[in-house]
């Protein structure tokens, strides 16, 4: 009994650090001369044609007008303790539409639901390159078709469509909440970080991984910037 | 009388000081006796009580974690209930009620006991009441008023104990309510807190486990040398204690887990041993003794890192891939690709080709100063030949040539066309059919190395080009280009269906990779009886029929040792030469000084580096080496030690070894075949090969790799076709399937190799006449239309081409009735990943469901055979001739 009383001790530390946390923004810049992103022929599939009257260009490498990058995830990737973390209830959603992913860059937490969805009125298939989650690859050959997926191992995989090889995607799988994906202006938040000392990493599927060092006080904010340069 | 004695005959010495001391001796003696019987020489009781320490330690941080991984807010309101209901087991209702209950039992126990005594005193009674009326005849009144009073009582009793039960059942459920809420909440505030309990016993578990030794006995696992039977005796899982504890993952050893859990599935160290795979001695019960490598007299010492697979081959010496040996079966490929088998006999090799081409008709096809420079250092024309070096002097080279272009004088091979047929060819043309139609899969040219870099090996399977133009006479190159088997019948290398062009292209080609050097030559005296003699006797002492076939040599033994038994050899066996020796505790096992000296370490491993490194290291003057250089990298000379090391006649007994089974035996021949023809250049085939991918930037525009399945999926009759002369599954690829000219028996074995993977056996089947039930033919178009089966597969005529899209790379399926097996289609759409793991080929059908609803009401099953019939009926429908090149 005793024992135990010490363990519920335990616990209650935990909580109450769990209480002092806070959060860390940064935005990822672009320096140089982005690198022109080839252009993509969709004469293969009306369907695909129809749905951009305009020029589509591979989204490999996306500068923002106020020269930072999308589709850059970032996550802490060491410092946090060994715990197990909640998996969120909320469904997160990956569309086809167009020929393309939405989003082009998703970060999930282990066990939590992915809906993948097909809004095109056209076959797509979904095919996983994972290494550790084990592959799928399923058609989706109806408008509106919808799967759900969960992954149970930490890694970040390429998805890619087999009837529209210009499609692809990135899905990172986490063992924690803290992962944001940057958006138009560049920025991302990672929220309620618990006060230590972490690793935060930023990675690009051209460029690769960059890692910055944090330290997150109490209720505090913290910021962590990441600069790519461009050739 | 007697004399009195002067004196008493008493020892007057005093021995205490050496009773004392000898005393001493005698209880130190057996002080050291009892602590080196029970401590010193058992070394192993402090690994284990150090283990079960350690495990017991990582199991109570285990249940730490588990504590602080719980849901806080959860395990509170557990514990408020918990502690509600402990409450309630102290309110005033429970334990008047409890204290009632108590009260009314002790009051039901007395009436119980009443009324059972009332009954007995009745029956009594009753008794008496009976025995007088028999015996005497008449009716006792006494007893019977006794026998009416007691009934009565009894009754009454009875009815007191019915008030008294009901009374307590009232009580009882108030107690009940009570109780069963706390063992309620009890039982869930346990289960929530299960897996840090369980934890918990486990650790207690083994801080209690008793110290032991731990051992498995095989009985009849070999024989001796004089063929008697003998036991196998292990006793490593004694300090080897965390092999199968997950926990012990990052453990130091000797509790480290075992790394490979998989394969002791197959190899159960508690029915099987550790010895077995390790080797070692068993029985020991100390680290040097137990590994063998302290103990001089034991010969098979623990064996390390790749080594370790050596000992696979002795329950496996008739499989030559092995799933968990990928470094074995590599050694294994090694030996076979090096020819080892052609100058030493070596157990499981007896049944290969010789590696090198015949040497019958030299004149036509090369040059004789090549020949020369060749026979000398062949490695200085190609560096990545297989042919080793025999370091022959200018002399015995000059001999050797003469002897084979004198010899080939003889040969009645005549060119298919007339000399000059190869003129005219473009040389850029050339290069261009050179890189894309297939040669360069196999030959490199120019520095193209991916494809060699892909498969790793320091040696070529097919020889470079670089400098072909000086070795080769045009004429016979085009011959050769044109068809192989002309000139060599058994060649491995294959007719790539070239038109005469494209062969005067590629001779064009080739014929600009020069060789400058070759103008260095001595005069050749090809004609002198002497050399030609002399040649002869070269030949015959270095054993080239080893790996070539030469006239008149084909009865020649082996050159060299038997290597069977080769990993028994004695150190004293062994001869350095006049290296050095390195002393025992060198960081590294051979070195060359900068003084042109070499160290060898004196133990077998070290030698065998040495010899491997440089074969005539350990020559002297009065002991020749015949053995050549054959440039092995490090890492080969590792594995084929590590093959070495296999080579051993201490076996298990019989049915400790794989069964060399049917199934066993055709895969067996169908894989000597695939290595003859070097098929897992291009396609993948058991995990391993498909070297030619690494030039494609998309795989799926290079070979298909071929899965464990393909002996399920294409008809025996359409491989047999396909093998005799191959015709375009995807005609849009660029690379061509070659003509090997395999014989019927070798396509046989191929056939039998594919089903054997497959787990299916030869079933003689007419497809062509298989009927296809009408029903599914509508559904089935219907189906195959919704699904867009077309936006990747072709079922008609294919136009080559304009645009190409990547999503037209699947077959034809207009060829699926004369090609695939119905039964594979089915498996296919069931679930193409599972036969072919990675297919770009998606799944339609998911739980048992399509995805359109409308046709079988979404039945997968029904669905599934519409499209197979209506995908079956395609080209049978139609006609159509596909494509052909």
């Amino acid at each position: 009994m005793k024992r135990r009383a010490a363990s519920f001790l335990l616990v209650g530390v935990m909580v109450a650090s769990q209480l002092m946390a806070g959060d860390v923004t940064g935005k990822v810049t672009f320096k140089g001369k982005p690198p022109e992103q080839p252009k993509i022929n969709m004469n293969a599939d009306p369907v695909c044609k129809k749905a951009h009257p305009g020029a589509v260009f591979s989204e490999e490498v996306v500068v923002n007008k106020n020269e930072t990058l999308k589709n850059v995830l970032v996550y802490i990737k060491d410092g946090l303790s060994a715990k197990t973390y909640e998996t969120p209830k909320q469904k997160l959603v990956f569309d086809q539409v167009g020929c393309d992913y939405k989003p082009h860059v998703l970060g999930i937490m282990i066990g939590q639901e992915l809906d993948i969805k097909n809004s095109d009125p056209t076959l797509h298939n979904v095919h996983s390159l994972s290494k550790l989650n084990g592959q799928f690859n399923r058609a989706q050959p109806m408008k509106n078709m919808v799967m759900t997926e969960k992954f149970d191992k930490v890694e970040t995989f390429k998805v890619k469509c087999e009837v529209h090889p210009w499609m692809n995607a990135y899905i990172g799988v986490f063992n924690h909440p803290y992962f944001a994906v940057t958006d138009d202006d560049g920025s991302f938040t990672l929220k309620g970080v618990p006060a230590g000392e972490y690793t935060i990493e930023a990675w690009q599927e051209k460029f690769g991984t960059q890692t910055a060092k944090v330290k997150v006080d109490a209720s505090g904010k913290v910021t962590a910037d990441f600069t790519y340069k461009g050739n | 009388m007697l004399e009195k004695r002067a004196e008493t005959p008493v020892e007057l010495r005093s021995y205490g000081t050496y009773y004392l001391v000898f005393s001493a001796l005698l209880i130190l003696g057996t002080l050291w006796a009892v602590v080196d019987e029970v401590d010193i020489r058992r070394p192993w009781k402090e690994y284990q009580s150090k283990y079960y320490g350690l495990a017991a330690s990582k199991l109570d941080s285990l249940k730490i974690a588990a504590l602080t991984d719980i849901d806080s807010t959860q395990a509170a309101v557990l514990k408020q209930m918990l502690d509600s209901t402990i409450a309630g087991m102290k309110s005033t209702e429970y334990v008047n009620a409890a204290s009632q209950k108590e009260i009314l039992l002790k009051q039901l126990d007395v009436v119980t006991n009443n009324w059972r005594f009332a009954r007995s005193r009745s029956d009594a009674a009753y008794y008496q009441y009976q025995r007088i009326k028999l015996e005497e005849g008449r009716e006792d009144g006494k007893f019977r008023k006794e026998v009416d009073e007691d009934d009565s009582s009894a009754a009454r009793y009875f009815t007191e104990i019915g008030v008294l039960n009901g009374k307590i059942a009232l009580f009882d459920e108030i107690v009940g309510k009570y109780r069963n809420a706390n063992t309620k909440a009890l039982k869930e505030y346990q289960d929530f807190y299960a897996k840090a309990s369980a934890y918990e016993s486990k650790a207690e578990k083994m801080r209690a486990a008793p110290l032991e030794i731990k051992q498995v006995v095989l009985n009849d696992f070999e024989l001796t040398p004089f063929q008697e039977i003998k036991a196998r005796v292990d006793r490593c899982q004694s300090c080897h204690l965390g092999w199968r504890d997950a926990t012990m993952a990052d453990a130091p050893e000797p509790f480290k887990e075992h790394p490979n859990p998989e394969l002791l599935k197959l190899h159960n160290p508690e029915t099987f041993g550790c010895t077995p795979c390790h080797r070692g001695q068993g029985p020991a019960l100390s680290v040097g003794d137990a590994h063998g490598d302290k103990d001089e007299d034991w010969h098979t010492p623990i064996l390390h890192g790749n080594d370790i697979y050596a000992a696979c081959n002795s329950c496996h010496s008739s499989e030559t891939i092995l799933e968990y040996a990928k470094p074995f079966t590599r050694a294994k490929q090694i030996v076979a690709e090096s020819g080892c088998f052609g100058c030493h006999d070596i157990n499981g090799f007896t049944d290969y080709s010789k590696i090198a081409p015949p040497l019958n008709s030299l004149p036509a096809k090369v040059k004789p100063e090549w020949v020369f420079h060749w026979v000398k250092n062949p490695k200085d024309y190609t560096p990545h030949t297989r042919m080793p070096n025999f370091k022959l002097s200018d002399d015995q080279a000059a001999a050797v040539t003469a002897y084979l272009l004198n010899m080939g004088k003889e040969s009645d091979f005549k060119l298919a066309r007339p000399r000059g047929t190869y003129v005219g060819g473009n040389a850029a043309e050339g290069k261009k059919l050179f890189e894309t139609v297939g040669c360069q899969d196999c030959h490199v040219a120019e520095g193209f190395t991916k494809i060699r870099d892909a498969r790793g090996t320091s040696y070529d399977v097919a020889p470079e080009l670089s400098r072909v133009g000086s070795k080769d006479n045009p004429d016979w190159l085009f011959d050769w280009v044109k068809n192989p088997r002309h000139f060599n019948p058994e060649t491995r290398m294959p007719n790539l269906r070239l038109t005469d062009p494209e062969a005067r292209n590629i001779v064009a080609y080739l014929s600009t990779l020069k060789d400058e050097r070759m103008e260095n030559t001595p005069p050749l005296d090809l004609n002198n009886p002497e050399k030609i003699a002399q040649g002869k006797s070269v030949i015959r002492e270095y054993g080239c029929f080893g790996c070539h076939s030469i006239k008149g040599m084909e009865k020649e033994g082996k050159v060299s040792v038997d290597l069977s038994d080769f990993d028994r050899k004695l150190i004293e066996q062994m001869d350095f030469g006049n290296t050095r020796e390195l002393p025992e505790n060198s960081p590294v096992d051979f070195k060359a000084d900068s003084e042109g000296a070499t160290w060898v370490k004196h133990t077998w491993r070290s030698w065998v580096y040495g010899k491997l490194h440089n074969s005539r290291q350990y020559a002297t003057e009065r002991i020749a080496q015949k053995m050549p250089v054959f440039g092995f990298n490090d890492d080969e000379i590792g594995l084929i030690r590590t093959f070495l090391i296999s080579m051993t006649k201490d076996y298990p007994a019989v049915k400790y070894q794989k069964p060399n089974d049917t199934r066993l035996h055709e895969i067996e021949a169908g894989r000597r075949v695939i290595g003859q023809y070097n098929c897992m250049q291009c396609h993948n085939i058991e995990g391993e090969g498909g070297y030619i991918l690494a030039k494609y930037d998309d795989p799926a525009l290079g070979p298909p790799i071929l899965p464990q399945s393909q002996g399920a999926k294409v008809q025996e009759q359409w491989l047999y076709n396909f093998l005799k002369g191959p015709t375009p599954i995807r005609p849009w690829l660029k690379i061509r399937m070659p003509t090997f000219g395999l014989t019927d028996l070798e396509i046989s074995k191929i056939t039998k190799y594919f089903l054997a993977k497959a787990q299916k056996d030869l079933v003689i089947r007419d497809y062509s006449t298989m009927a296809v039930d009408e029903k599914y033919l509508a559904p089935g178009k219907k189906l195959f239309q919704t699904y867009q089966c077309g936006k990747c597969h072709p079922s008609g005529p294919v136009t080559l081409g304009g645009e190409t899209s990547a999503s037209d790379l699947a077959p034809n399926l207009a060829q699926a009735h004369n090609r695939l097996k119905p039964d594979w289609i089915i498996d296919w759409l069931h679930d193409p990943q599972k036969l072919q793991p990675g297919t770009r080929m998606p799944s339609f059908f998911y739980e048992g469901k399509g995805p359109d609803e409308s046709v079988y009401g979404g039945d997968a099953d029904e669905q599934i055979k519409a499209l197979e019939a209506y995908v079956w009926n395609l080209g049978r429908r139609s006609s159509v001739v596909t494509l052909a090149r």
